[in-house]
């Protein structure tokens, strides 16, 4: 059904997740290594080389310098060049109002969408549909993205996305619909203005600029967009979305 | 699977909610809408109650239709009458606490008292909130109304009504009726200079 084993599906997920956080943290690759499940630093750089065609360490510095091409400078990193040495940029408009905010696991009713982001209204219109239909959508319900993958990392037809809205403890799951808690904890916030395809803009700037320049980390799990309004009654350009990054407590 | 257009009520009345700079003269037939009354400020909790007890129904009436597979449509943007213990008295001099008001929401004809009654009682069985009950449908036709875009903080609206009323000086007519909102911004989010309201002003007189 997947198209690959479930081994190979395993497999794959563990090294974009890798892939991830070579990316985004300043994590030692012989770490990164070990949590992907790997005993040693070969197996894992040439599983990851079969998968990416670069090996960990160059991955880390081409996908850094792509993340800080916005400076005039255009730093870029070749090899034995230390993280440290770099100033972190700032690219030049306002840095981001971002709140750190720790929130309560939720419950959730929950539609799977697999694929690419932007093609998540099937899945929603499933969801509201029978939760509006049940009386189940109020002026309390909360409509939140869980977002698994990297879009940057994993192939688009591999993204998976769960379109959620807040229920009480009295909703079972039927059919198509689950059940699931979202994990609370610490989160840092901001707001996305606009439309959602504009959304890849301002996670970059959260994940590839505010969480290094603040000295956090990405806790191992999923970003949550809050939805603050409904898209079909709104603009693009009115759109209002809370991305919720998870943290790696200090 | 209703093949049909999504209705856009906000779309096919365009100029019922035209937005202009400065003041119109524009006709507002005749409109469905779903509304709730009260009282008191803006910020209070009858208020909040209230709207959301009206984007409840709101919701539940349109997903209960669209599990059906009828005739899909857009949510109307939120409106609001406002008056005071005089009507005539005005709307800027209101203090706010105790003001009067009714929410609106502009809803397609083919909705029906029977969807209204069997959304509230889903609500209630939801325990959600129990305002719920006292959402209404409504037919309203305004007629004759002056109308302008206002933009900024909602206390500063004074200014665009002067010009309304400015407006209806020159043009021999009267304003009449209750002073009507229509919200193109979620003031949640948007900083209080960029809110958008359009001001609509029902006015007789002339013909």
């Amino acid at each position: 059904m997947l198209g690959e084993s479930v081994g190979e599906h395993i497999r794959r997920l563990r090294l974009e997740r890798a892939a991830s956080q070579l990316k985004r943290s300043d994590k030692p690759i012989i770490k990164i290594a070990l949590e992907a499940g790997y005993e040693a630093h070969e197996a894992f750089s040439r599983a990851f080389k079969a998968m990416e065609s670069v090996s960990p360490s160059e991955f880390r510095s081409c996908s850094r310098s792509t993340l800080r091409t916005s400076t005039p400078s255009g730093v870029h990193y070749r090899g034995g060049k230390q993280l440290k040495d770099f100033n972190p940029v700032r690219s030049g408009d306002e840095s981001m109002d971002v709140k750190i905010e720790t929130i309560e696991p939720m419950r959730v009713a929950f539609v799977r969408h697999t694929g690419p982001y932007g093609e998540s209204s099937a899945a929603w219109g499933k969801l509201t549909a029978q939760l509006g239909k049940q009386g189940m959508l109020g002026a309390d319900t909360k409509f939140i993205g869980i977002c698994y993958d990297d879009p940057e990392v994993t192939p688009p037809d591999k993204l998976r996305y769960d379109a959620c809205v807040t229920v009480n403890d009295d909703f079972e799951a039927e059919g198509e619909i689950g059940v699931q808690t979202v994990t609370g904890g610490q989160y840092a916030v901001t707001t996305h203005f606009g439309p959602y395809e504009k959304l890849g803009e301002t996670y970059a700037k959260l994940l590839g600029e505010w969480l290094p320049v603040n000295g956090r980390e990405l806790r191992s799990a999923p970003c949550l967009e809050f939805y603050l309004n409904d898209p079909e009654s709104v603009e693009p350009e009115d759109l209002i979305t809370d991305i919720y990054a998870p943290l790696e407590p200090r | 699977m209703a093949t049909q257009e999504k209705i856009d009520l906000f779309r096919t009345h365009k100029d019922e909610y035209a937005a202009p700079k400065s003041p119109i003269l524009i006709n507002v037939g005749d409109g469905i809408y779903l509304t709730i009354e009260g009282c008191g400020a803006p910020g209070g909790v009858e208020f909040a109650a209230k709207v959301g007890a009206l984007y409840g129904v709101a919701y539940t009436i349109k997903m209960t239709r669209r599990f059906a597979g009828e005739q899909d449509y857009v949510i109307g943007k939120l409106e609001a009458q406002w008056w005071g213990e005089k009507e005539g008295v005005a709307f800027d001099q209101l203090p706010m606490e105790k003001s009067s008001w009714r929410l609106l929401i502009r809803t397609p004809g083919f909705v029906g008292k029977d969807e209204l009654k069997q959304a509230v009682s889903v609500l209630l069985e939801k325990g959600k909130q129990p305002e719920v009950a006292q959402v209404r449908l409504e037919k309203m036709a305004e007629g004759k109304c002056i109308q302008m875009l206002h933009v900024g903080p909602y206390e500063r609206e004074s200014d665009t009504v002067a010009q309304m009323k400015e407006f209806a000086d020159r043009e021999g007519l009267t304003p009449l009726g209750k002073h009507h909102e229509i919200y193109l911004s979620d003031p949640r989010r948007v900083p209080p200079e960029r809110l958008k309201t359009i001001l609509r002003m029902p006015v007789v007189g002339r013909d």
